[in-house]
């Protein structure tokens, strides 16, 4: 493990602390997937995940709003200790969005249902008004004329989209972002990077693993790099991708530059 | 029950949650009041019940088993039984009769309409699409009502003639058929056959070899066949050089029958607690990690915990809570052994199997038959017709079905690297087909054991009959609904078993 | 929120084939090869003699007397129902096929017909019906009684050829109007016949109409037993008017009821509404209109409608605030104190601690199941009234029915059990599969659920059930509901019947709804999870909606299947569909005599069923095909 400690842009300084996760550990069966993951992340801070494929990525994510539940050390999101408390986890899970991989959209819901859908059962909105927010994200996401539709009739950089927009309509504090353009043809990919650029940009915390070097270079505030279930390298885009310290970090450059 | 947060690396200790915000508190804590609900209710219900019964002074005993029943059966493997227990299990030996033939004669039927349901000759095609239709459709107890009256209706003989005088006839006393039995020599052949199958293993095993060195095909499975045959032959004669056999037999069921009872149950006790123990051993093993047993999952106590209370449950039951139970194993034991013994020598020099056909006897309408063929009473008939004819048109859509879920392009690829339409349906399409259509062809067998239940609408003397008749006449309605569902539980648990081990096997061959 | 099912509505036709000429098509289907072409002969000889034996066993037999059927079709329809009283069945039966109507109306079926496919229907059923009445023997010689007459062999005595087929003149027009048809159809639409499809609902309704519109003008005979039970057999009349007309308004019902569906079809809430009147119309045809209960009004004012007052308004309040979303962990402790409270009553019934009315057990309970719900509805003013109001509405609905069920009966019944007959059967499968249903569901829910006892509950009610024989599960609720009813009330046959059944087809459904929730992927759980629905909001919003819909064939089967085990019911001695052909008719001595007339009534039975069971068939295949289910 080495230096995890926040990089010091002076846009982040003076917020408070977003993230915090300490030693955090996961097994799935006899295989330990996360080996004690140590970070924090301030407000506002966009954080781009990077590492070969089966080094936790997910995982870690997952358990930051506890799809999976950690087994040790601690995870404090916005003050909120998750852990077993019900409480916890159902504020938690209001206060965090995610995006998949897969999109996850609900196939028998219109897109409009699709995202008011937390608003009005979770969130406790009257309709009249989840459905006004429910346009505005979609405006928002660049889409409204598709409310209509089924997710079955959209294209994926579409659906990708409506599901970062039902994400939103919980006004989520931090939104998680779990390679969110693998599943996508290369034209469809910048229109929802374009999206995410903007989130960042509007002061969203944002934790995203992706492939898209691009959008850690232009957007991150910084990159940890993971690898078996270890962040080996944290730091600011140009550290990472000018001067990495680890051997390790060196090897994965090489092979995904 | 908190398995998780435990074991923290960072050494920091989580703070107490309230016990009811507690996740894993309140998922077992709900489910406990659930699991109590439902016990509750079912206490109350059997209270209620046993209070009813009282008031009614209705017994909810199992003496009926012991005592003389006071009825014959109209067919079975005792016509007169001496007691209960006897009567009802004459039941369900005609069961099982019915349900085996109607298995195998079920999917024999549905195999063939199945085919033909996929026949290019249209009038084939047709016929057996109306018959699906048909059958499927309508009610089987309709049907068996039907086929029972039609049956009846047949008063004088009809089909006594055909290829052999006497081969098949059917009349309003059932159909008859030249039935084929076990005689004489027929446990020493028994043994020949046995002796007859390893030498014709091992010749295919020869020849199998003898294939992948040469590279010359040299038919294995004919070679297992003509050896086979060929013992079977001799043996047909030379079978009471087995006789010695009798002795052997009765000295082991002897000693089987010495073993003292204290030990049978000593043997059987450490026995279950062993195999619990075992089983938890290994279970643990395949949880073993590098850091330890913290990760057991809620699921994982809860299924040891069953396997302890299971082991203990059996090992308190064969010393304790059923004494009777290690003495009747030694005493069947016993008798099972002295039994094979019966079979053999003592000048035993016949057949070993033996065929008669049906006689006739009575004139005019008061005619029947004969103790000499394989009687079906008009009972076992209709049932044993109406539940072939039904489940065949399910077993039929199977196979079907089964046959149309292999992807056309297997046979296209079979054809591709040569095989011919022969080779490609017995190595390609067919194993996958029969994966397909295996389990729910196992809930067709499922479904013919469990309709012939309804042999008590017809007067067959099936379990379900027999119970009947004893719940009548000792109005224990409880003891006698238990053993009805105890059977069918059994038969049914028997019949997944045999289904998944075809399952696996099929599954196996495939890859 | 559109919880409705949505099937993608574009009709579903095979491609064009290219027609074959006749000569073709007799080659490649019929004698393709050799051993086509003997198959062809050997099973052409063999359904020839099929069929022959078939309609000789039907028709012209001496053992055969269709009067059996004819005369005792009431006894088939309702038993022993009280005939002054009869116009109730015909309601009832109104009320169900006016919602059939509606249903069709606003779930509009795609499945049309070809009218070619049409045409050669009609041609090939005029044409076996002209053959089989060609193939049936001479008529039978019956004396005045009707009883076949016999020569000293014991063979019935038969008329000559000829007599019968002058006799048969009905029957020849039959089959020349129906190939008629089919030949003006086939010509008369030239090359369109092959494009133009109709929709298979007008069709069957269309077919239904020339049936019942014949009965105005054909003489197919008018027979029964009158009100004072004098046998009348008219061979040359037209059917009774008590017959005929109420047929009629069925039919015109139907079509206007399938009109106004297509009306309100374009409102969002028709679906749920005619949803719901599906779950209330077999309680209101049951309780209110085939029972006629002689409700005591006096009771109703002085503790029925108190009753319903107390649990309505103050339960309606209590649920108003338990739905608050600011409630937090005392709305949890509320409904669980209201669950203990609510096995109290039960728990206290039944030591006799103190009395309390079976109605009043039933709305704790129900009570305690919304005061669980109330987190999930939890929201603004509106919606918390909305929550609030769903509750009054059902609670009153609840004990409408409970006040109906208690109140005797005042028909004056000549058995047992006012329902008999098809009725019963009918009535027991509907209520069967309504209650089947959400228990089948909750079923396939614990057994897939994470909580371990909840799986291994589900999991060993499911398999018990689906391991013994139905009929040890009617015999055991036949014998023992007895025991469970107050002294002194009666114990329907049908309550001993459903229960049986629901518990037996929750079991199968609960299997097939198993299914469907496995086919949700893993992602949509996730989705759900991370937006923060409750694990009661994820299921009734995200899961249950997908699995059901995947799961509609094999529930359609289930009912199928369901609906044939109804017969079963013969066996425990219930006066059902299949009783009424085995047992009663054939009893019959006066004032007609059908002793050992089994078969017609059974041959009855069985088309019933199977017209029945075959239509929902259909219906599920075509389902599936929308759905591209049954498809690879
Ligand atoms: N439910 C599970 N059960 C068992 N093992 C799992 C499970 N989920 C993940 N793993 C294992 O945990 C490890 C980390 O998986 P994870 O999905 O976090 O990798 P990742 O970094 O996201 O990879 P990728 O880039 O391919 O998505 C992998 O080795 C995977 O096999
Ligand atoms: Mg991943």
């Amino acid at each position: 493990m080495t230096d995890t400690s926040v990089a010091d842009t002076d846009r982040l300084s003076g917020n408070k602390d977003m993230i915090v996760c300490e030693g955090v550990n996961k097994w799935f069966g006899d295989f330990q997937a996360l080996k004690g993951v140590t970070a924090t992340i301030k407000e506002q801070e966009v954080v781009v995940v990077l590492g070969p494929s089966g080094s936790g990525k997910s995982t870690w994510i997952r358990c930051i709003n506890r799809l999976e539940a950690h087994q040790g050390g601690t995870i404090i999101v916005d003050g909120v200790e998750l852990s077993n408390d019900l409480r916890n986890i159902e504020k938690i899970r209001s206060e965090v969005g995610m995006v998949f991989q897969q999109f996850n959209l609900f196939p028998h819901l219109t897109v409009r249902d699709n995202v008011t859908l937390a608003p009005i059962w979770v969130r406790k909105r009257p309709r009249a008004e989840a459905e006004q927010l429910a346009m505005d994200l979609l405006e928002r996401v660049g889409i409204p004329e598709q409310a209509d539709k089924y997710p079955g009739q959209l294209s994926g950089g579409q659906q990708q989209r409506v599901a970062i927009a039902r994400s939103l309509a919980m006004e989520p504090r931090v939104m998680l972002f779990d390679e969110p353009t693998s599943a996508l043809d290369p034209e469809m990919i910048k229109e929802v990077l374009d999206v995410m650029k903007d989130l960042a940009r509007g002061g969203m915390t944002m934790m995203v693993v992706t492939h898209e070097m691009g959008f850690a270079r232009e957007v991150a505030d910084r990159i940890i790099f993971m690898e078996s279930g270890e962040i080996v390298e944290s730091g600011t885009p140009e550290h990472f991708f000018t001067n990495p310290t680890e051997e390790r970090t060196k090897l994965f450059l090489s092979q995904i530059l | 029950m908190t398995t998780e947060g435990e074991g923290t690396l960072a050494g920091m200790q989580p703070k107490r949650v309230p016990l009811y915000r507690d996740a894993t508190v309140v998922k077992w804590v709900t489910q406990v009041i659930a699991l109590l609900l439902v016990l509750g209710a079912l206490f109350f219900l059997v209270e209620e019940a046993g209070a009813n019964l009282k008031a009614k002074s209705i017994p909810n005993d199992f003496d009926f088993l012991g005592i003389n029943p006071g009825f014959n059966i109209s067919e079975g493997i005792d016509k007169d039984p001496n007691t209960g227990g006897r009567a009802l299990w004459v039941g369900m030996v005609n069961t099982l009769r019915l349900a085996m033939s109607g298995i195998v004669f079920a999917t024999l039927l549905g195999l063939a309409i199945g085919i033909a349901r996929l026949s290019d000759n249209w009038i084939v095609n047709r016929l057996a699409s109306i018959y699906i239709e048909t059958i499927r459709n309508i009610p089987i107890l309709v049907q068996i009502f039907i086929i029972a009256v039609l049956l009846g209706s047949a008063g004088r003989l009809v089909g006594d003639t055909g290829p052999i005088n006497g081969w098949f006839m059917v009349s309003s006393k059932g159909l008859a058929v030249p039935r084929i039995f076990p005689s004489d020599g027929f446990y020493q052949w028994l043994v020949v056959l046995a002796i007859g199958t390893l030498l014709a293993r091992a010749v295919r095993k020869r020849r199998v070899t003898h294939q992948d060195l040469t590279g010359a095909i040299s038919y294995p499975n004919l070679w297992f066949g003509a050896v086979l045959l060929l013992v079977a032959v001799v043996g047909w004669f030379v079978h009471p050089v087995f006789g010695f056999l009798n002795n052997l037999f009765n000295e082991i069921g002897d000693a089987w029958g010495s073993i003292p009872q204290s030990g049978a149950k000593l043997v059987l006790a450490a026995g279950a607690v062993t195999a619990s123990l075992l089983w938890i051993r290994r279970f643990l093993n395949s949880k073993r990690s590098p850091a330890g047993l913290a990760k057991l999952t809620d699921d994982d106590m809860f299924r040891m915990i069953f396997a302890v209370i299971g082991g203990l449950l059996v090992a308190f039951v064969v010393t304790i809570g059923w004494p009777g139970l290690s003495s009747w194993i030694i005493n069947s034991g016993q008798d099972f052994w002295h039994f094979l013994g019966d079979k053999f020598g003592d000048g035993r020099t016949g057949n070993p199997v033996d065929a008669m056909r049906p006689t006739i006897v009575g004139e005019g309408t008061l005619l029947n038959y004969g103790s000499q063929g394989l009687v079906m009473s008009p009972g076992f008939a209709a049932m044993f017709i109406g539940l072939t004819l039904y489940t065949a048109s399910f077993v039929a859509e199977i196979v079907r079905g089964g046959i149309l879920a292999v992807p056309k392009g297997q046979s296209e690829a079979a054809a591709a690297i040569g095989l011919n339409r022969a080779q490609a349906l017995r190595h390609v399409i067919l194993p996958q087909a029969v994966r397909v259509s295996l389990p729910p062809l196992g809930n067709q067998y499922l479904n013919i054991t469990k309709n012939t239940s309804l042999g008590i609408a017809i007067g067959f003397a099936d379990v379900v009959n027999v119970g009947g008749t004893v719940l009548n006449q000792s109005g224990k309605a409880l003891p006698v609904i238990a053993i009805w569902m105890l059977f069918f539980l059994c038969c049914s648990l028997t019949i997944s078993v045999v289904v998944n081990w075809f399952n696996v096997r099929t599954r196996i061959v495939e890859r | 929120m559109t919880d409705h099912i949505t099937i993608d509505q574009t009709p579903a036709l095979p491609p064009e084939k290219p027609r074959l000429t006749a000569g073709s098509w007799v080659r490649q289907n019929l004698f393709s090869s050799v051993r086509s072409g003997i198959l062809t002969v050997i099973f052409g000889v063999f359904s020839f003699f099929a069929f022959k034996v078939l309609v000789n066993t039907m028709f012209e037999n001496p053992d055969r007397d269709w009067l059996a059927v004819k005369t005792n079709l009431r006894l088939y329809a309702a038993f022993a129902y009280p005939i002054t009283q009869f116009v109730r069945v015909w309601v009832a039966l109104g009320l169900v096929l006016a919602l059939l109507g509606l249903s069709l109306g606003i779930w509009r079926s795609a499945s049309a017909v070809a009218a070619r496919t049409i045409a050669s229907r009609l041609i090939a059923s005029g044409l076996t019906v002209l053959a089989g009445t060609l193939l049936v023997g001479p008529p039978v010689l019956r004396d005045e009684a009707g009883e076949p007459v016999y020569d000293e062999t014991f063979e019935a005595l038969r008329g000559t050829w000829r007599s019968g087929l002058e006799q048969r003149t009905g029957w020849f027009l039959l089959a020349f109007a129906l190939v008629a048809a089919g030949v003006a159809l086939w010509f008369g639409l030239g090359s369109r016949r092959n494009t133009l499809t109709v929709p298979t609902t007008l069709v069957v309704w269309i077919a239904s109409g020339v049936v019942i519109g014949s009965t105005w003008v054909v003489r197919y005979g008018h027979y029964g037993l009158d009100p004072e039970g004098v046998p009348v057999g008219d061979p040359d009349s037209l059917v009774a008017m008590s017959t005929r007309m109420p047929w009629t308004v069925m039919w015109l019902l139907v079509a206007v009821a399938y009109q106004l569906g297509r009306f309100v079809s374009r409102w969002n809430s028709s679906r749920l509404l005619i949803t719901a009147a599906w779950f209330l119309a077999p309680f209101i045809a049951f309780w209110v209109i085939l029972r006629d209960p002689a409700i005591d009004y006096g009771h109703v004012w002085s503790t029925d409608l108190p009753m319903f007052l107390g649990f309505g308004v103050l339960g309606g309040l209590l649920l108003f605030l338990l739905a608050d979303p600011k409630i937090g962990e005392l709305g949890r402790f509320i409904a669980f104190l209201l669950v203990v409270v609510a096995a109290l009553t039960f728990v206290s019934g039944f030591y006799g601690w103190f009395s309390m009315l079976q109605k009043a057990r039933i709305s704790f309970c129900l009570l305690a199941l919304f005061a669980l719900m109330a987190n999930n509805f939890a929201g603004d003013r509106q919606t918390r009234l909305r929550f609030a109001g769903a509750w009054v509405l059902l609670i009153g609905i609840a004990h409408y029915f409970i006040t109906l069920m208690n109140s005797p009966s005042t028909l004056e019944l000549r058995a047992d059990s006012f329902l008999g007959g098809f009725l019963f059967t009918m009535f027991a499968a509907l209520f069967g599969l309504m209650f089947s249903f959400p228990l089948g569901v909750l079923l396939a829910l614990a057994r897939t659920s994470t909580l371990p006892i909840f799986r291994l509950l589900a999991t060993w009610f499911i398999e018990f059930v689906r391991g013994v024989p139905f009929i040890t599960v009617l015999f055991f609720f036949d014998i023992m509901l007895p025991l469970f009813l107050p002294a002194g009330m009666e114990a329907p046959d049908m309550a001993a019947t459903v229960l049986g059944l629901v518990l037996f087809s929750s079991a199968y459904l609960a299997e097939n709804v198993r299914g469907g929730l496995q086919s949700v992927r893993r992602g949509q759980y996730e989705a759900a999870d991370a937006i923060g629905l409750t694990g009661a909001q994820r299921t009734s919003l995200i899961v249950l909606p997908q699995a059901l819909r995947v799961s509609i064939p094999p529930l359609v089967g289930q009912a199928i299947t369901t609906y044939k085990e109804t017969s079963l019911f013969a066996i425990i001695g219930v006066f059902d569909f299949l009783r009424v052909a085995n047992y009663v008719v054939p009893n019959q001595s006066t004032p007609v005599n059908f002793i050992g007339h089994k078969l017609e009534g059974l041959i009855f039975v069985s088309f019933v069923y199977w017209l029945g069971s075959i239509t929902m068939s259909k219906y599920s295949q075509n389902l599936e095909s929308k759905m591209g289910v049954g498809e690879r």
